[in-house]
């Protein structure tokens, strides 16, 4: 057994660090519900308030620009509408409506040579052009016909989803052929002719247009603020520091102290200092010379890192000594999250957004895999500290007492030295006599 | 000595002064009113929970939410002196005021000041709250994993533990990084899938395609209306903060005229806090971790520096002299001079690549075409794996270093035989 202030302290580093991957993870999780729910069949409901509903009519009239369909298409075009006209009138022979439809955030390109239906294709986006028609596409819209029947009478033909394509692939059970088959060709359909259209043209998903007001304002008072931030003016830039210097020299404070922030800081600093120290350090050690220079130069760089590794334990030693003052106690609302202030205040604030830009699925999973890998990295950096501050006392100092230091020993080795993942074996060689 | 250049043009507009005051309150989260800044300055104890209450949000690092409503005004008294003292805030006034909220606003108003002055407050804790409409992602290592918030009030183990259990929370957590690791790529993968099936839909050009954000927003109408309601509520305090920049030099002169009426505070015998200061608990322990590394460090390289001088030192006693010779040595001197800055500057500069900090929204381009001031993934993933590379190295070494010692340990005990793992 562990002494028990070194197992409180192995438990809550533990503890600590598991808390943390539980919180991360129980964000994926919550992200992953909401994109999941966004790749399976859904549908704008029409329920904008800002937006007048396009016309259907009028769209109607509107040829299928920059693009002559083929004849296949066409037919296919004409399978795809007798199916949409007979899912209306089922539907309006459920739910009598016959209002017109306000989902005035779908565009309908499409699917609008059908002749008095009201229906107007919910987007399909593009980019899916001429692809893999799954035949898990016309299941979906199917069956969306028939179930939101009972639901709201203005609700939408929902048609199928290409967005929902590959989703649903992945998860639903591929159906069979049959009825579905059909369907398949004419919902394969329009996606040629709309996804070129589409490129061409824009959007067929759009934002309301109150929303896009909203966000360009915003953006552009975003933009409005670090501009200004970085032209601070002169008056309010002197007037601040004056006040500060006033402040200072009204108050029965002495010279300032060192903020707690900043001492956080500087142990950062020192930290990183450290592990590049040791590395460099490992480095030259093991390197071999080759001639009379090279040793030389590499002395030189041991006694440059020698000194450096003094001056940074000289100024740990005045940190901890201006730490050793204030008692420190933990606050009952919560520390400050680690770094936060200085991260965000950084080198220099810019408020307006920025881009990340990626250019492929696998990019985006080796840069969050990497970025995880790092951080997983620096937790087991520091976890392997503490465990070596806390075992390696105890397992030189508990020695020759028994099976109770053996499997300390087994232990420690294996959280020390494999990282948890393996074990080792032990023998008793008993002598034979 | 106040004197200060002051605009005259600036102080003689009537009715500047309310004005920026009251950008300023609308620029800050739940700001009291013009007229509480104006009983401040006069001392007034009606103002002074509003200031109290005021100034916990501002130093809070949570962010808001009924957590923070329901701590009592004692307790955000307290603690927000606690802060300030962590910040080092001079003056000793505030540290003796009642926490009660009875008496103190103008103290309180010269430490509000304080804060303003120090640091784009409105604007951080705007930041802070921003409603954020693309998928973001972090681009430094702030909200790692191991920096999350203080631990949650656990039962903590009351005794002596086995050395098994902890074995065993090992197990466990190599078990949850596993399974961030799947979830996470499995988040990737939705993601990229949903950018590239809205391609196109944006008004921006420059974004291209929707985020989840927009595009649940279009599935879901009423939280679509609440994200709208937020947007504008951010761009009302975009424009009082905006506004309240651009008033603010009246503000300071009449902060400087608030600090005239107090009177001067004598300076302390010995500099003693008289509360708590909200120091990091890890304050100790951290510093200790190190210090032990870099004394370990230093004795070792103590030992090889004074081997390799004296060995050096033979070997060239043996070479020739001649002025090529010590016009070599400066030179490598000054190589490694050179060097050893450009490895101190490392850590001293406080974040690596200047750009990279804050969340960035994800944007997927076929061409992978970026701004000026964008980053661009490929580049992240290079610096990652450097650094990945780099950690790597450190634990392995610092693993080494652990068998080593456990090797010498064991050693002192004769009759076993210790079978190592296969290795990997």
């Amino acid at each position: 057994m562990l002494p028990a202030d070194c197992s409180r302290r192995l438990v809550a580093e533990l503890q600590g660090a598991l808390d943390a991957c539980a919180q991360r993870q129980l964000q994926l999780e919550q992200s992953l519900r909401v994109c999941r729910r966004l790749l399976q069949a859904w549908e704008p409901t029409g329920t904008w308030a800002w937006e007048p509903p396009p016309e259907p009519e009028t769209n109607e009239e509107d040829p299928l620009p920059a693009c002559t369909p083929s004849p296949q298409d066409l037919k296919e075009l004409e399978f795809l509408t007798q199916a949409l006209e007979k899912a209306v009138r089922v539907r309006r022979r459920i739910t009598k409506a016959g209002e017109r439809n306000k989902a005035p955030s779908l565009k309908s390109r499409s699917i609008v040579t059908s002749p008095g239906t009201t229906a107007s294709t919910p987007p399909q986006s593009p980019g899916q052009a001429g692809g893999h028609a799954s035949d898990t596409r016309p299941t979906k819209g199917l069956r969306q016909t028939t179930v939101p029947a009972k639901g709201r009478p203005e609700r939408w033909l929902p048609s199928v989803r290409d967005r929902t394509r590959a989703g649903i692939g992945a998860r639903a059970p591929r159906p069979g052929a049959g009825l579905r088959n059909q369907h398949m060709a004419p919902s394969a359909a329009p996606q040629a002719p709309e996804a070129f259209t589409l490129k061409e043209k824009g959007h067929l998903l759009r934002l309301p247009a109150a929303f896009r007001k909203a966000a360009s304002q915003n953006s552009s008072l975003w933009v409005q603020l670090s501009s200004m931030q970085t032209s601070d003016s002169m008056d309010a830039a002197a007037a601040k520091t004056q006040f500060l210097q006033n402040i200072q020299t009204a108050s029965g404070g002495s010279q300032p102290r060192l903020s707690a922030a900043e001492v956080e800081a500087e142990a950062r600093r020192l930290r990183k200092a450290c592990s590049l120290l040791r590395l460099r350090v490992r480095e030259e050690l093991s390197a071999a010379p080759m001639d009379w220079m090279q040793e030389y130069r590499c002395l030189l760089t041991l006694e440059g890192l020698q000194a450096m590794v003094g001056q940074c334990l000289q100024r740990l030693q005045e940190l901890r000594a201006a730490v050793a003052e204030r008692p420190p106690l933990p606050c009952p609302v919560g520390r400050p999250p680690r770094a936060s202030p200085s991260c965000g205040g950084g080198a220099e604030p810019t408020w307006s957004p920025r881009l990340l830009v990626y250019s492929s699925t696998q990019e985006l999973q080796t840069l969050a895999a990497l970025k995880l890998q790092v951080a997983v990295l620096d937790q087991q950096i520091h976890l392997e500290k503490v465990l070596m501050a806390e075992l390696l006392p105890l397992v030189s100092a508990a020695q020759l007492e028994g099976p109770s230091w053996l499997t300390l020993c087994r232990a420690a080795h294996s959280l020390l030295c494999e990282g948890g993942a393996r074990v080792l074996t032990i023998l008793r060689d008993e002598p034979v006599d | 000595m106040r004197r200060r250049r002051v605009d005259p043009a600036a102080g003689a507009r009537a009715g500047a002064l309310p004005e920026a005051i009251a950008a300023l309150s609308r620029s800050l989260p739940s700001g009291p009113s013009p007229e509480i800044f104006r009983r401040a300055k006069f001392d007034r104890p009606e103002a002074t929970s509003a200031l109290w209450q005021l100034l916990f949000r501002v130093l809070s690092p949570l962010p808001a939410g009924n957590a923070l409503a329901s701590i009592a005004l004692e307790v955000q008294a307290r603690l927000v002196k606690s802060a300030l003292c962590s910040q080092g805030y001079p003056r000793l006034a505030l540290a003796q005021l009642p926490e009660d909220g009875s008496q103190g606003s103008r103290e309180l108003l010269l430490a509000l000041s304080w804060l303003l002055a120090r640091g784009p407050v409105p604007e951080q804790m705007l930041a802070q709250t921003r409603v954020p409409l693309g998928d973001e992602m972090t681009v430094c290592q702030c909200e790692a994993l191991a920096s999350l918030g203080p631990p949650a009030p656990h039962m903590e183990a009351e005794g002596p533990v086995d050395v098994r259990h902890v074995q065993w929370l090992m197990g466990k957590l190599r078990f949850r990084w596993r399974q961030l690791v799947s979830s996470q790529q499995e988040q990737c993968a939705l993601l990229s899938k949903i950018h590239l099936y809205t391609r196109g839909c944006h008004s921006d050009q420059n974004l291209g395609h929707l985020s989840v954000t927009e595009a649940e927003m279009l599935r879901d109408p009423e939280g679509g209306q609440k994200l709208l309601r937020t947007l504008e509520r951010e761009s009302r305090r975009l424009e009082a903060v905006l506004a309240w920049r651009r008033a603010e030099p009246v503000f300071w002169q009449w902060m400087d005229t608030v600090l005239g009426t107090c009177t001067p505070e004598a300076p302390a015998a010995a500099s003693q806090p008289t509360f708590l200061p909200w120091v990091p608990e890890c304050g100790d322990g951290e510093l200790e971790l190190v210090v032990r590394e870099l004394q370990t460090l230093e004795e070792e390289l103590r030992e090889a520096v004074e081997r390799r001088r004296v060995a050096w030192e033979a070997k060239a006693r043996g070479c020739g002299r001649g002025p090529e010779w010590s016009a070599t040595r400066r030179a490598s001197r000054e190589t490694v001079e050179k060097e050893l800055g450009a490895l101190q500057r490392c850590w001293e500069q406080d974040s690596g690549p200047a750009p990279a900090h804050g969340p960035h929204r994800l944007v997927r381009r076929e061409d992978g075409a970026a701004g000026d001031r964008d980053l661009r993934a490929a580049e992240l993933i290079r610096t990652l794996r450097s650094q990945e590379a780099c950690l790597e190295a450190v634990l392995r070494q610092l693993q080494g270093q652990c068998r080593q010692e456990l090797a010498r340990l064991a050693g002192a005990l004769p009759g076993l035989i210790w079978i190592l793992p296969p290795g990997r």
